[in-house]
């Protein structure tokens, strides 16, 4: 049943990411977009990551594509404009490199049952009290600080955006 | 090792390499920064992934802070792009060479 599910969004998850690169209308490819990041949070859900895969749906699929499609509406974005493309020669090394980026990273990871930790997080724990009463201890005792410099990464993010795109009088 | 741990990780470097090839590809700057989140998107699949296999919550902290960044990153991406669209007119990646010589 997991697997079935998972060849499901799996290739959900890679279709409508191939369909972003070769959607030519920008609209569709944010639309394609918020697809993929939906199997993104499917795939969350099968690995017991709830409290992520509906942050996923929430930040992702609900801000950051909200803030693009607003993005290309304001600019008026339909169709990129035709000039120089790559050259074959370009083209064909770029192919070779992802084709060895791609071999690096399967032999890194497939098969790798290197660290066979026992860590805290069971699937009993979970079970007992929820995915985000779990996290939020961790959270709120031994991550204290990277939590705290993330809110500052936030603010100084949406400072320097104002910053960046007021108009100059 | 969970199970089919290597079709998690198999379908994650598929994503990575697809969000690459768009990142290198594409002239659209939204569509090249869209390409850089199916990147991210790839990685997070990784870290919960491995974090489950050894039942530890460093992974799951690892992409709430990919998230957060991920965030800020459009927020200030999006500013830049509306700076350039009113000096250039155009989103074009290949148009973008102020910091070339």
């Amino acid at each position: 049943m997991e697997l079935i599910m998972l060849i499901i969004c799996g290739a959900l998850a890679i279709t409508t990411s191939l369909m972003v690169i070769f959607a030519r209308n920008t609209v569709h490819s944010a639309l394609w977009m918020v697809a993929s990041f939906f199997s993104t949070a499917v795939i969350f859900l099968l690995l017991r990551a709830q409290f992520i895969a509906i942050l996923q749906i929430i930040v992702y699929a609900g801000s950051i594509m909200m803030f693009i499609i607003y993005a290309i509406m304001m600019l008026n974005l339909r169709q990129e404009d035709p000039g120089r493309g790559q050259t074959p020669a370009t083209k064909s090394f770029g192919l070779i490199l992802l084709i060895v980026l791609f071999i690096c990273l399967m032999s890194l990871g497939v098969g790798s049952g290197v660290m066979a930790l026992k860590g805290p997080i069971t699937d009993q724990l979970m079970l007992q009290h929820g995915h985000v009463a779990v996290l939020s201890n961790f959270l709120f005792s031994d991550y204290l600080l990277p939590f705290e410099v993330v809110s500052i990464l936030l603010t100084a993010g949406v400072v320097g955006a104002v910053v960046l795109a007021k108009r100059k009088e | 090792m969970i199970e089919f741990q290597n079709v998690y990780l198999g379908l994650s470097a598929v994503l990575f390499v697809i969000g690459a090839i768009g990142a290198i590809t594409r002239r659209n700057a939204i569509v090249v920064f869209m390409c850089i989140e199916i990147m991210l998107g790839a990685v997070n699949i990784v870290f919960i992934t491995f974090s489950r296999a050894n039942q530890s919550v460093e992974g799951i902290f690892m992409v709430l802070f990919v998230m957060a960044v991920a965030a800020a990153e459009a927020a200030v991406g999006l500013a830049i792009f509306i700076l350039m669209y009113r000096k250039r007119g155009s989103l074009d990646v290949e148009r973008f060479n102020l910091m070339k010589w």
